[in-house]
């Protein structure tokens, strides 16, 4: 990736985020937003963090590259993210799991 | 997190209060800045640049969905990943826009840019506070998530290049971005949006320049609005018309 386009992404990421974070203060601060538009708000997260984590795991050599570890590793990382909630004992089931499969198979 | 009453105010008082609130939120910011860091010596984009997403977006996740995915998305890919990623800040905007209503211009413009998640946590909680509280409430735990979060990334980035390809460090992204998605799933259409937008993203990973992950969150997006529509409906029609509360 050039620098001029790493520059660009920067720039509108930076931007994007900052008014993704200030424009309802600085605009409507005395206004509401619609109910059903503030739920479909709480679903675009999860849609994205999920398309992007199979997106990453699955990586440039396509589905036949992926090894039985890291299906296993994202279970893990799954399961106990539900079940603990805390984000590193999610890292080290999901990145402990890969590394003990890893190195039997 | 504790709660605190009107009557706690005072400048040592909103401080102390503030930092104990904000330890047990940064600890788990930790490994993750570490793993940003580690992405960034990993990147296909000019280190500096890289780390810069650090102190000028402090976004994590978005963050390493921009480290990670350059070199191999297309540069508006790129941008659409982490606009979308940070969506959900415009909530936390709504959510907050009436409180920062009182607070000077200057803080108006100043504050959002250190809303992340944690930030907005605790902030939801201290919107009892008088005006002057509030800011000294917000300000400690939003520069105190910044420091920490701009040391942690440039610790990772030291250390990344000394770990040995046999971690599989390069794994940690999909890991920690699992972990998030189950995080920010608390109701039936988000676990919609976020099955349907991974298998969608799963169906198309085959696409030039990481396609699949915009294809992906459209159609979860697209899912979760169905998914509302239904549990709305249902909702409505198992509510019997007598049991229903008069207006107050």
């Amino acid at each position: 990736m050039s620098t001029t386009a790493a520059l660009v992404a920067l720039a509108c990421g930076a931007i994007g985020t900052y008014f993704a974070r200030s424009g309802l203060i600085l605009l409507l601060a005395d206004r509401t937003l619609p109910a059903s538009f503030e739920r479909a708000l709480q679903n675009v997260g999860p849609a994205v963090l999920a398309a992007l984590t199979i997106n990453l795991a699955v990586g440039s050599d396509g589905l036949g590259g992926v090894e039985f570890a890291e299906v296993a590793a994202l279970v893990a990382a799954g399961v106990v993210a539900v079940w603990r909630k805390n984000l590193i004992w999610t890292f080290v089931a999901g990145m402990a799991t890969l590394w003990i499969l890893g190195a039997l198979t | 997190m504790t709660e605190t009453p009107n009557r706690k105010t005072g400048r040592g008082i909103v401080d102390r209060q503030a930092l104990t609130d904000v330890v047990p939120l940064a600890i788990p910011a930790i490994p993750f800045g570490f793993v940003v860091g580690l992405a960034v010596t990993e990147s296909a984009m000019p280190q500096w640049v890289a780390w810069l997403t650090a102190p000028l977006i402090f976004a994590g996740a978005a963050q390493l969905a921009m480290i990670t995915l350059a070199g191999t998305a297309s540069l508006w890919a790129i941008i659409t990943a982490v606009l979308v990623i940070n969506t959900r800040h415009v909530m936390y905007s709504a959510a907050l826009a009436p409180t920062f209503r009182k607070q000077p211009r200057w803080m108006r413009w100043v504050g959002p840019f250190f809303m992340v998640d944690q930030t907005f946590a605790l902030a939801a909680m201290q919107t009892h506070r008088t005006p002057a509280d509030f800011r000294r409430y917000y300000l400690t735990v939003a520069i105190t998530l910044y420091a920490i979060w701009n040391v942690v990334v440039p610790l990772g980035m030291l250390v990344g290049p000394v770990v040995p390809e046999s971690w599989r460090l390069d794994f940690a992204p999909p890991v920690m971005f699992a972990g998030l998605t189950l995080f920010a799933i608390k109701r039936i259409p988000a676990a919609a949006a976020a099955m349907v937008g991974g298998f969608v993203s799963l169906a198309t990973v085959d696409l030039r320049d990481r396609l699949g992950i915009v294809v992906g969150a459209v159609a979860g997006v697209i899912a979760g609005a169905i998914a509302e529509q239904i549990v709305e409906r249902r909702a409505r029609t198992s509510t019997p018309a007598t049991r229903q509360e008069p207006e107050r």
